[in-house]
């Protein structure tokens, strides 16, 4: 499959700063790709560096083929920007800022004048068409940074934090929107603090921290290599705890609270039915089973944590 | 769609933006220029003007004239520009042009034409006002619109400039009142070249203003201090050279990119 963005080596250095240091990585043409990583990750200089509001330092990056920086304007032409801060042109209403928006793409007058209707409309905000950005709501407010990633028709839509601060309904909403176009085969490039975001809607996923990619991975995958806990509760309690761990690698641990017996084990899917043979084996009567995934949040967690502690150990050594 | 075409679209848009923004804000844009004109025109043109004496064979209402037309459209022509620029990088809508596939030539043309025409209309505005005050002619009309193309453009580029640099809005304060007002009041606007002593004469002469405010005056009036030939052809390179520095600024991402 083509990569709708392609990234190799990529470096920033501010001073002694290196915002991104040696990335790699492609999102693949048509997916619904999510960029994960705590504050300071480098996720939003790595966005800025393929629109042109930061300078790379080494390395290369393109976006469907185009060298963000020799072939800047065929670049910047594929791609629709939702940033996470707000900089929108305070001096017109935003229909108008959609209509200059649209026309520096190349798009004329008149047909701009439709696109921002039909954005506008599709966001939900068309009846605020003639008032000027200060003046919408918070999540109005949102809703017209989409709006304006949209209005170019662009190839890759670029979503950094886009539902930061608004309300469940909304966060709903924008998800729809988005997942309409990525069904269209619009490439969706998405930054999230919010994991459930990415669990639900990305194809893909690379963990950014400190300026390098961690693990880049389907949300599934990353959620295998977490631990599930397995809650049986039992009839009587048990007058000891089970050793499910000496059969099964997979086990971690096992820990009984009365007749509360928790398995944590990887892929607790497929341990629990053992798990319920050896109970039954050993004439346990089981009145109640959950399975507990692992979330893609503790994934993360525990991944970030790992290089943290690996960086540190660098810096000490 | 070609990159060409693109960029002439771009271009507009970019153009029709930034005067859009001055023209739907005559309150910030024409009123000022007006007022301060009308007060130039009233106090040194008619109250202190009939006291002093034919300045180069002209009254002297007449000879100030030309000086407060460059006097308005240069100022203008550069607040527009670093205002525009400035304000779009402090609050960061400057990124929709930047992030859009315009060439940085076509960024920089839209910019530096924009302020030039608001300061064509603000010199035509002062113009008007004259004409109220005294009767005046163009003597020699060429030389009068090839010096407001000049000056004006020249006057955007380095708007465009302090635009750039600038790091908060007292920057562009100071801009205005300690290099370009000083330039303008010793660019012999109130005052006749051959009226003051020869050391400072010679020294008037490195203010580029001087050439600028003689050029406009020959346009109107058919007398010059300096050869308006030689005046055109230095600020036309020099306009050049600024706006060429304007494209290499927004090519390197001065002020612009991380």
């Amino acid at each position: 499959m083509k990569s709708a963005i392609e990234i190799r080596d990529l470096t920033k250095s501010y001073g002694d700063v290196r915002a991104l240091d040696g990335v790699d990585l492609d999102v693949p043409e048509g997916s619904f790709f999510g960029l994960l990583g705590p504050n300071g990750a480098g996720k939003t200089t790595f966005i800025n560096i393929l629109v042109g509001l930061v300078r790379k330092s080494g390395g290369e990056a393109r976006v469907f083929g185009h060298d963000v920086e020799a072939d800047y304007r065929e670049a910047r032409d594929c791609i629709g920007l939702a940033p996470q801060e707000f900089n929108v042109d305070r001096f017109f209403p935003i229909r108008e800022v959609l209509e200059h928006k649209a026309g520096y793409h190349g798009i004329s007058q008149a047909d701009a004048k439709e696109r921002a209707d039909e954005v506008l409309k599709r966001v939900g905000i068309h009846d605020k068409r003639d008032t000027r950005f200060d003046w919408l709501s918070g999540g109005m407010k949102r809703r017209f940074m989409l709006a304006r990633a949209l209005i170019t028709d662009p190839d890759l839509l670029i979503l950094d934090e886009p539902t930061a601060g608004v309300d469940v309904q909304l966060r709903h909403e924008l998800w729809e929107t988005i997942t309409d176009l990525n069904d269209r085969g619009t490439t969706i490039l998405l930054t999230t603090h919010y994991i459930e975001e990415a669990e639900r809607l990305c194809d893909e996923v690379a963990i950014l921290d400190s300026g390098r990619v961690l693990e880049v991975a389907s949300p599934d995958e990353l959620m295998d290599r977490g631990t599930d806990d397995i809650v049986v509760q039992l009839r009587d309690p048990p007058t000891a705890v089970p050793d499910f761990a000496a059969d099964d690698d997979r086990v971690d641990a096992v820990e009984l609270d009365g007749s509360r017996l928790v398995v944590t084990a990887q892929q607790g899917g497929l341990v629990a039915p053992d798990v319920v043979q050896a109970l039954d084996r050993d004439a346990h009567e089981i009145v109640d089973l959950e399975i507990s995934r692992t979330s893609l949040e503790e994934v993360f967690v525990e991944m970030t944590r790992q290089d943290e502690g690996r960086a540190t150990m660098e810096v000490e050594q | 769609m070609s990159l060409t075409s693109l960029d002439v679209t771009g271009f507009y848009a970019l153009l029709r933006r930034e005067v859009l923004r001055f023209v739907r804000r005559p309150r910030n844009t024409f009123v000022p220029p007006f007022i301060t004109n009308v007060l130039y025109f009233s106090v040194f043109g008619v109250i202190l003007g009939e006291r002093i004496d034919q300045i180069a064979g002209v009254p002297y209402i007449l000879f100030i004239l030309p000086g407060l037309i460059v006097l308005g459209a240069v100022s203008n022509a550069f607040e527009n520009a670093s205002f525009s620029i400035f304000h779009g990088r402090w609050n960061r809508y400057i990124e929709e042009a930047l992030t859009s596939p315009l060439s940085y030539t076509s960024m920089v043309g839209a910019y530096v034409l924009s302020s030039a025409t608001r300061g064509i209309l603000v010199g035509v505005l002062v113009a008007l006002i004259g004409v109220f005050f005294t009767s005046v002619g163009v003597a020699q009309p060429f030389y009068l619109v090839a010096f407001m193309l000049v000056i004006t453009l020249l006057f955007a580029g380095l708007g465009v400039i302090g635009g750039l640099w600038a790091d908060d809005f007292d920057d562009l304060t100071m801009m205005n009142q300690f290099i370009l007002r000083p330039l303008v009041f010793f660019g012999g606007v109130f005052y006749s070249l051959n009226e003051i002593p020869e050391a400072f004469r010679q020294a008037s002469l490195l203010n580029p203003m001087i050439y600028m405010v003689n050029g406009v005056r020959y346009g109107f009036l058919g007398v010059t201090e300096v050869d308006p030939n030689l005046s055109l052809g230095v600020l036309s390179a020099l306009t050049f050279v600024v706006v060429a520095v304007n494209v290499a600024l927004f090519r390197r991402g001065y002020g612009l990119t991380d």
